[in-house]
């Protein structure tokens, strides 16, 4: 049980530093084409254990994006976009229930539950993610086609990085 | 209770998603320079839109004292329009220049009641003595005469309607100058009968007929009607004509109360040239 508490820990801060000092240079270096960023560090939401509270998920995303934010000088844009995704991540997860449930006891990883499911599962709440920070980086709805586009051009790029990071650490818990 | 607290805990996610959202939004709008311009815009507008709603909602329980003030303004007009005669006539250098600058005084009503279908019709109205009403005032509306007050209470006055068998105005034939008697005939609330135009006058159908001020009751110039029909009896000497009375006595809501502030002293001087002749 520490086991799993401290693995978090330590890849929550792993992952919003990653995103605060390298993911963001990358986006960056693109401006004249301003709809790729990279957003990795929901990973540290998505793959919370599934007994965490639901307010404590909640919490812990808004911490997150807050954090990012102050790298990002944006405050409140990420941590209310993280907050939502944190928010629609049980509903995510009740969806996409495996047909003989879930184990209480374990993290929504690719180790346990398949890489597909697990595909599925993070491309799903980033989407969620990125189109709600983009709709409140535009604040309006008028630009819906450059919100979508952003968050679709912002996902495939997103994941690539997200499928990269399975691969490396391949986390169980 | 417990089923409340119950509800309370399995909605427990939500309220902390609003809290944080709500947190996160107004840390968006304080800190982050375009969202904040849309924010403002945004709000501006809403709350324009909100004030010309309260506007165009509340104009209406408004609308009866803008009624009331209006009809104060039409009230002065009129008098400005009934004293403009006599005071366009008066000479520099005469003497009734010096003694009289405006002659009648207006009152703006309220018709309390009114009737239309009997052979003598009065109307209330909600000014009296403490007003400054007196009897034999008249009574007008924008679209001409409806009667002449007979009885003033401290805060009601009871006046006679054009609409009354012994109600009979002075009357003249506009821009021409003969001058007869109107009055009611009973038929219907628009038909009445102008009387004493002698037989060699020349009157045409559909002239304007207008009191003629002999009264001291109505200020001259207020249009009674038009002529509808010229009839001469074989052996009078006097035409009796048919007239379409102007003003619609069965809608009145509003009326002016005209009082001509040298009424007295015309009808004693009046009074006291014929009975030395008698």
């Amino acid at each position: 049980m520490n086991n799993i508490v401290i693995t978090n820990i330590f890849r929550f801060s792993g992952l919003i530093l990653l995103q605060g000092l390298v993911f963001k240079n990358i986006a960056e270096g693109w401006e004249e084409f301003p709809y790729l960023f990279v957003i990795v560090y929901p990973l540290a939401i998505m793959l919370l254990p599934l007994p965490t509270p639901r307010v404590l998920t909640i919490f812990l995303g808004f911490v997150a994006g807050l954090l990012v934010d102050g790298f990002y000088s944006s405050p409140g844009m990420h941590a209310s976009a993280a907050v939502f995704m944190a928010f629609c991540r049980p509903f995510v997860l009740k969806i996409l229930e495996p047909r003989n449930g879930y184990n209480v006891n374990y993290s929504p990883t690719a180790a346990r539950l398949g890489i597909g499911w697990f595909l599925r599962y993070s491309a799903a709440l980033l989407t969620l993610y990125l189109f709600f920070y983009f709709s409140v980086d535009a604040f309006t709805f008028v630009f819906l086609g450059s919100i979508l586009l952003k968050t679709l051009v912002s996902l495939i790029t997103s994941m690539i990085f997200i499928i990269i990071y399975q691969v490396i650490f391949n986390p169980i818990d | 209770m417990f089923r409340i607290f119950e509800l309370f805990l399995r909605l427990s996610g939500f309220f902390v998603f609003l809290l944080l959202e709500v947190i996160c939004f107004i840390l968006i709008i304080r800190y982050n320079q375009q969202q904040r311009v849309i924010y403002e815009n945004s709000v501006n507008l809403f709350s324009g839109y909100l004030q010309r709603k309260k506007q165009s909602a509340t104009s209406y329980l408004h609308l009866a004292e803008v009624n009331d003030s209006l009809l104060r303004e039409n009230a002065l007009l009129v008098q400005q329009l009934a004293n403009a005669s006599i005071n366009a006539a008066q000479e520099p250098g005469t003497v009734l220049s010096t003694s009289q600058a405006s002659s009648f005084s207006v009152i703006p009503a309220r018709v309390i009641s009114n009737s239309v279908n009997r052979f003598n019709n009065y109307i209330v109205l909600d000014k009296g003595g403490n007003h400054g009403v007196i009897p034999h005032s008249g009574v007008i509306t924008g679209n001409g005469v409806v009667g002449i007050v007979r009885r003033v209470a401290p805060n009601t006055s009871v006046a006679m309607s054009v609409l009354h068998r012994q109600t009979r105005i002075s009357a003249q034939i506009r821009n021409k100058g003969y001058f007869g008697w109107l009055s009611w005939t009973g038929k219907n609330t628009r038909s009445f009968s102008l009387n004493d135009i002698p037989k060699d006058a020349l009157v045409a159908l559909g002239d304007t007929v207008e009191t003629s001020g002999y009264s001291a009751i109505f200020p001259k110039g207020i249009m009674l009607g038009t002529i509808e029909k010229i009839k001469l009896e074989p052996g009078s000497n006097y035409y009796s004509l048919d007239v379409k009375y102007n003003v619609d006595l069965s809608r009145l809501a509003t009326a002016y109360i005209v009082r001509d502030l040298l009424q007295e002293e015309k009808l004693k001087l009046l009074d006291q040239v014929t009975s030395e002749d008698e």
